[in-house]
């Protein structure tokens, strides 16, 4: 008797979770990372970030109910693997996409678009893609680089006496990445009369005495670097080797405190940088994630948690989240890209708790608002020397419109 | 039994100089034809578009290359460069009206003015100096395509493609796009198959055993090295373009990056040299390996948890992949055309082995 009838119930539960899983059908999430080529500075961060806030959720029960599934793979920064991976996940049902990497993400832009899946492209692919008339499945949500370029210029507007006399170096990376701020940073030149100079860093970025020396003859008051990783240490080297100080160092978002570890803690104090997520673990969410940790059950190593590149996976999985959920509120399941898409775009002031800038997603701006602040490496941690702030907007969108606008000409 | 040779008399100069004197190789390369003519109907989206269309134009890149490292004996490690100017070229030409197949020629003839440029100094340096001195081309190209908006369409460096037209019939479809390139491979095949039973693949072959031996006998070294590089430098821009035109939609500088190069003269190694075979074999090795290893390695770990990050899970396919290589090459230096050839040398005469010794 009591067997017969705890195999009744066994079926009654099978029957009723195969009934549950056909309703709530899994939000399939199609993932394309460049885990061995040239991301693999951040990659692992943000994949470990994207596999703990999948656990977490689906610990939880999901996106109202509806399980979030990954589905992950290499693409080595190939395009046309990146491109095969699009196609096979699209086939699988994925509807929403990251590559996480600028060729690839430019090269399935268009397939995505075609096929009204959202594309995800968190500072990387097209910084016109903030454009969400010309680009309505691309969603950067992150600020672009000519938002953080200008600003960090309202950032030494505010903390110099004079703009007018000021001196502003800019070193970069000279490729398509480092060179993209330079019209918004010429443009605010004009408008403000400070002294700008540029100085490009030939690839890979390994040997930068040159450019150096060169900074230092300029006599900068501050030096905004478009550099990454260990790129920073050579440059905060070769600062010291220089006597420059150390506080005049402006990094773009790519540097995290890992990247500091082989400059020392100690030394690289007063180096700051823009950012548009919170880093460290005082954050609610990472203290729910680290729970996981402690039961042995992290996606990786548990120093990754809290970096900046970690913290931008688990931001945009929160927009992510955040967008699923209005759009299965006000349009139903099943989700689609279309709908998310719509979701994504309903999202206002969005800050995920304390995560990162208060995000605001329209139909026409798809940036999330260009909010960063400044941080400062106090030795320990990254702490915030100011407010979440967007300037010069103006400037910012006439840039990103110029650019759009080409692409929306191109396809016609 | 299989490559059957009764009945195959060499009683004639035109008999001998057939391209397939064997009736079973020439059923092969009609079988093959057909497949590739039909498999736009036989297969799905996703196979015809990130496998099979990749593999033809990659092919048609390997061939184009083969001509100049394989038949000619000069290496090139700057040939994705030649590609962009192919690509970058006729995308211009037809934003400025030209019309699609003139803009193929275009691009193309491009390729082959600045590639018989940079040829010039295979006449003066050879072997190592000359892969050195290619591969300046390379970094020049990326130079100008990151640096020079105006061809590169700047830091945005996306332009894309216009919708290619053939005799006024646009090709908007899968279909047409792979017809389009597959239509293009068979060009460059057909003219790479045939080039050796000419006086220019024989002296080019000439040229590549010894350089002065060739001079000694009458042939004009520097002239046909420099015919080398205009040929396959065309090839090679028409190629980029048709890249372009029908895989990507768009050109960007990080498509013929110097990872291509690489790639492309891998499968022109691992294929064989101055094999036609070897060249599709090769394309597909280097190019679908990684894409089948990556699938197999992710489905083996979504079906057993093997306990390992994504990122070491990920390196997995790139040893095997590198693995293979080198059992490859350490199996048959000569490349998988080679092994194809063995294969088809024991059926040859199967079953009756006995008879080669």
């Amino acid at each position: 008797m009591k067997k017969s009838l705890a195999v009744l119930v066994s079926i009654l539960i099978t029957f009723s979770g195969t009934a549950l899983s056909d309703e709530k059908a899994p939000i399939k999430y199609g993932l394309t990372l460049d885990y061995t080529k040239s991301y693999v500075f951040a990659t692992p961060s943000v994949s470990q970030a994207i596999e703990d806030y999948r656990n977490y959720l689906n610990a939880r029960g999901g996106i109202n109910g509806h399980k979030l599934e990954i589905l992950n793979s290499d693409h080595g920064n190939e395009p046309q693997r990146g491109i095969e991976a699009y196609e096979r996940k699209k086939r699988e049902g994925a509807i929403v996409f990251e590559h996480f990497s600028t060729p690839v993400s430019k090269a399935v832009l268009p397939k995505a678009m075609k096929d009204k899946n959202v594309m995800l492209q968190t500072l990387t692919g097209r910084s016109d893609a903030a454009d969400g008339e010309a680009f309505p499945y691309a969603f950067p949500i992150a600020p672009t680089y000519w938002a953080m370029a200008a600003n960090i210029i309202q950032y030494i507007e505010n903390n110099t006496k004079d703009i007018k006399k000021a001196k502003i170096a800019f070193t970069y990376l000279d490729f398509p990445f480092g060179q993209e701020p330079i019209p918004v940073l010429q443009e605010l030149q004009k408008q403000l009369g400070f002294e700008l100079k540029l100085f490009p860093i030939a690839l890979p970025g390994t040997d930068q005495s040159g450019v150096w020396s060169g900074i230092r003859r300029f006599k900068p008051d501050y030096v905004v670097a478009w550099s990454f990783s260990a790129l920073h240490n050579i440059a905060l080297t070769e600062m010291t080797r220089n006597r420059i100080p150390l506080e005049k160092y402006i990094s773009v978002v790519w540097a995290s405190r890992l990247d500091l570890k082989s400059f020392g803690y100690e030394r690289a104090k007063g180096v700051k940088r823009v950012e548009a997520v919170a880093t460290g673990t005082e954050i609610p969410i990472i203290q729910e994630i680290l729970k996981a940790y402690d039961a042995g059950k992290g996606a990786g190593p548990r120093e990754n948690v809290g970096t900046i590149y970690y913290m931008g996976g688990i931001a945009e999985m929160s927009i992510l989240t955040e967008g699923a959920k209005l759009a299965l509120n006000e349009f139903g399941a099943p989700l689609t890209g279309e709908k998310l898409k719509k979701g994504l775009e309903m999202i206002r002031d969005f800050d995920a708790n304390g995560l990162m800038a208060p995000v605001t997603i329209t139909s026409s701006d798809h940036q999330g608002g260009g909010k960063t602040r400044i941080s400062e490496w106090d030795g320990e941690k990254w702490a915030p020397v100011t407010d979440w702030e967007a300037a010069h907007e103006e400037l910012v969108w006439k840039t990103i419109k110029e650019h759009s606008a080409k692409f929306t000409k191109e396809n016609q | 039994m299989f490559y059957r040779q009764a009945a195959i008399r060499h009683t004639s100069y035109d008999q001998t100089k057939k391209l397939y004197p064997i009736p079973f190789d020439k059923w092969l390369v009609v079988a093959v034809l057909l497949v590739a003519l039909l498999a736009p109907f036989m297969m799905s989206g996703l196979y015809l578009n990130s496998y099979l269309l990749p593999w033809v134009i990659w092919s048609t890149a390997a061939l184009s290359l083969n001509l100049l490292m394989g038949y000619a004996g000069q290496i090139h490690l700057g040939y994705a460069a030649v590609m962009a100017i192919g690509a970058y070229s006729s995308v211009h030409a037809m934003r400025l009206g030209v019309p699609f197949e003139f803009a193929l020629i275009l691009g193309g003839a491009t390729a082959m003015i600045i590639g018989v440029g940079f040829g010039f100094t295979a006449l003066r340096v050879k072997g190592l100096y000359l892969a050195i001195s290619t591969l300046a081309v390379q970094y020049l190209v990326d130079w100008v395509l990151t640096h020079v908006p105006a061809i590169g369409g700047g830091t945005q460096a996306t332009l894309q493609t216009p919708t290619p037209a053939l005799l006024g019939f646009e090709i908007t479809t899968d279909i047409g796009r792979y017809y389009l390139a597959f239509g293009w491979c068979a060009l460059v095949t057909i003219f790479m198959l045939n080039v050796k039973r000419t006086g220019l693949g024989r002296a080019l072959i000439a040229v590549r055993e010894k350089d002065y031996a060739a001079s000694v006998l009458g042939v004009n070294s520097y002239y046909y090295k420099l015919i080398a590089f205009a040929v396959s430098s065309f090839f090679g821009g028409v190629t980029g373009a048709i890249l372009a035109f029908t895989f990507f939609g768009a050109v960007t500088p990080e498509q013929y990056s110097i990872d291509i190069s690489i790639q492309i003269l891998a499968m022109v190694v691992v294929g064989g040299l101055g094999s036609v075979l070897g060249s599709f074999f090769g394309a597909g090795f280097i190019l679908l390996a990684p894409l089948f290893l990556n699938n197999m390695v992710t489905g083996m770990a979504e079906a057993y948890d093997f306990g390992v990050s994504r990122s070491i899970l990920s390196h997995i396919p790139l040893i095997l992949y590198g693995g293979l290589i080198m059992l490859f090459l350490l199996f048959e230096p000569l490349g998988l055309a080679k092994i194809y050839d063995n294969i088809r040398k024991y059926f040859l005469v199967w079953p009756f082995g006995f008879s080669r010794r």
